[in-house]
């Protein structure tokens, strides 16, 4: 799903220059559950964001779901975010002038669903998070794990195959945080690859494979105790993940 | 999609209603007064005649003091009216499809109804082809003919204003109405008319409504009226020489218009004024050189300036201010869509192009540019109001359905100047850096 090789990010201000992804490579496969650990300012975030086509880089290749994006149009990565990737963030990021209905509707929106179509795609994805009876609720109405909720349905109603995830359970108390992981484990079982940057152990031992950065260095990896997925091959047959 | 832009420009509009009213308020501003002065342009320097102003003639001819010319600052053009001998010599033509000398006289109209009191009204005398040449419509009966003319009938036109007054309204055709000492019959009622501007008499104000009372031209011998309007003569003339006197005399007081409908038509009325002229000269008339001229409609009125130079000015001015007003909405709108740098973030995640997310603020703009347009449509209306009440409360300025138009249009290219730096500037946000402020 994910390809990076050689990927360099650097930002730059007048005086200062610092380097958040160096040299920077790595494979995900598709349908894997990866989380991503380290310090702030390791580069987590800018892993996520050029990942999910949200930042440039410097140098390097990325190839996402078999399609060369390193240097897309803003209109091409636009329709590959909106298609292809769907994402969570910590603070929910939920459109306070919308309510639950017509914030899960935003993703399709711009990818020019008709009414029927969108209304059946927003239903089964707040089935999938249990919020269907709350499509009239504004996000100030609902508690911080409802509207993690509903950014998870947000992310999942345009059948996105990556789901990147930053920190989504770092506003919630712990029992919401499982709530949270449980549905994104969920989602994964539905062969959707999911990147989760977390600063918590214990949910990042949920992941199959962790990663940790440090200075924009990928300084680990290690797989868990969840069998690895298989990859299908062209030729049919399977094989596991290098 | 265009519908769901509108929608969020509106929820955007609600979040915060103090500084959307601003915005709203000096969208309307801006509007109103560029609105108002556009319509005033508009009158001014429109078509009143857009059917027939190419075929329509206003006809002049140099009868002015050989020694010096009409108008110092404009030698070559001869004097803006005729005389009433000229005109009876150029309406024995029979080349114009239509053609009516007329002036405009003030007589005493006593009206039916015994509790109301005789008044002085402003009364157009014209001949019968006045109505059909200048598509006056009537709402009961019609024009006189010009077998009324030729024969002196007792005839007379109303307006709907003048025929609500002294009959009621309803239909008057048959009824008499005493003018001066005479019983006249209304031979028709107009429909509401307002040519603007009022082409065919301009030295009594373009703006001016059209009169109330139209009668027959000839009973201007059995009146002896004089001109309502200008009149000026070069010529020494003997005041105590009498009425028919003053009729032969030189006194420009008469306009002359012709309908010619072919070019055929033109050139042979254009010979035969020249001939009618030269004839004149052989009697000692006429010493300056030959010199008429046939203007069609939107010629006259640019030679007659209509369009005045404040009205020309204001416009100018009125576009400017609406131009400030959309200028300083600049920093008001690059403030407010800033703030919202997070939503776009988030946007621009969910799939929102660079693209999307500017049209979705030029629509923002553009929502606050209607509402704004249409509030200042009202203003304009009130503005318009204001200037017909300062001029001469004859109400011809008003919002049509053109200038409604106008308001709107000028209210969307306010807030497409409005809004397109803004637009521009948080569509090219980095969405990444605002994605962790939310």
């Amino acid at each position: 799903m994910i390809e990076m090789e050689d990927i360099r990010k650097i930002y730059r201000t007048q005086h200062v220059e610092t380097h958040a992804l160096t040299n920077f490579t790595i494979t995900i496969d598709s349908g894997e559950f990866v989380s991503v650990m380290g310090p702030s300012g390791s580069g987590k975030t800018t892993l996520l964001n050029i990942a999910g086509l949200l930042d440039t880089f410097e140098r390097g290749r990325y190839v996402l779901d078999g399609e060369d994006v390193s240097r897309l149009s803003d209109r091409e990565m636009s329709a590959i975010r909106n298609q292809k990737i769907g994402f969570i963030f910590q603070s929910f990021n939920l459109i306070p002038d919308l309510n639950v209905f017509d914030n899960v509707d935003v993703p399709l929106r711009y990818r020019g669903l008709g009414g029927v179509e969108r209304r059946a795609a927003i239903d089964k994805a707040l089935e999938v998070v249990g919020l269907s009876a709350r499509t009239k609720h504004y996000p100030a109405q609902l508690s911080g794990g409802q509207q993690q909720r509903v950014a998870v349905a947000r992310a999942l109603v345009g059948n996105p195959s990556l789901i990147l995830a930053d920190e989504p359970t770092g506003n919630l108390d712990s029992a919401m945080a499982n709530d949270v992981m449980d549905l994104l484990e969920t989602i994964n079982d539905m062969e959707t690859t999911i990147v989760m940057v977390t600063h918590e152990p214990e949910l990042a031992a949920r992941a199959q494979r962790r990663l940790h950065l440090l200075d924009g260095r990928l300084i680990d990896l290690e797989a868990d105790e969840r069998p690895t997925p298989l990859v299908a091959q062209p030729d049919g047959s399977s094989s596991a993940r290098v | 999609m265009f519908g769901y832009l509108i929608r969020i420009a509106l929820l955007s509009l609600r979040r915060n209603p103090v500084l959307s009213s601003l915005l709203i308020a000096a969208i309307a501003l801006g509007v109103a007064v560029s609105t108002a002065f556009v319509t005033v342009y508009y009158i001014y320097s429109g078509d009143p005649i857009p059917s027939k102003s190419d075929r329509l003639y206003y006809v002049q001819m140099d009868n002015w003091n050989p020694d010096r010319p009409y108008s110092r600052n404009r030698p070559e053009i001869p004097p803006e009216q005729i005389t009433y001998r000229d005109m009876r010599g150029i309406m024995a033509s029979e080349i114009p499809t239509y053609q009516s000398g007329m002036f405009v006289a003030s007589l005493t109209i006593h009206p039916p109804k015994a509790e109301q009191r005789p008044s002085r009204e402003r009364v157009r005398m014209c001949f019968a082809d006045f109505f059909p040449m200048f598509e006056v419509p009537f709402a009961y009966g019609g024009g006189w003919d010009r077998g009324s003319d030729r024969n002196l009938e007792p005839v007379v036109v109303l307006d709907a204003i003048t025929n609500d007054r002294l009959f009621g309204g309803g239909n008057s055709v048959g009824k008499s109405l005493r003018i001066e000492d005479r019983q006249f019959t209304v031979t028709g009622v107009l429909a509401p008319w307002r040519p603007s501007p009022r082409f065919y008499d301009t030295h009594t104000g373009a703006s001016q409504v059209p009169e109330g009372i139209y009668m027959p031209l000839e009973f201007v011998r059995e009146f002896e009226v004089e001109t309502a309007g200008n009149l000026l003569i070069w010529s020494d003339y003997d005041e105590n020489a009498g009425f028919e006197a003053f009729l032969g005399s030189e006194a420009i007081w008469i306009q002359m218009w012709v309908q010619l409908d072919t070019s055929e038509q033109r050139q042979a009325y254009s010979d035969f004024l020249d001939a009618y002229v030269l004839e004149q000269k052989k009697l000692g008339r006429f010493g300056r050189p030959l010199n008429n001229r046939l203007l069609d409609v939107m010629g006259w009125l640019k030679d007659q300036e209509v369009v005045p130079e404040e009205a020309t000015g204001l416009l100018v001015l009125s576009l400017l201010f609406l131009l400030v007003c959309a200028v300083n909405l600049i920093g008001i709108l690059l403030g407010k869509f800033l703030s919202r740098a997070p939503e776009v973030g988030v946007r621009r995640a969910l799939g929102a192009s660079r693209a999307s997310v500017f049209l979705q603020h030029i629509v923002e703009c553009e929502v606050v540019g209607i509402i704004g347009g249409l509030f200042g449509l009202g203003l304009s209306a009130l503005f318009l109001r204001l200037i017909n009440r300062l001029l001469d409360n004859s109400g011809q300025f008003g919002l049509d359905l053109p200038m409604v138009a106008a308001g709107i249009g000028l209210a969307l290219i306010a807030g497409l100047v409005a809004g397109l730096y803004p637009a521009w500037r948080i569509c090219r946000l980095a969405p990444a850096v605002h994605l962790k402020l939310q």
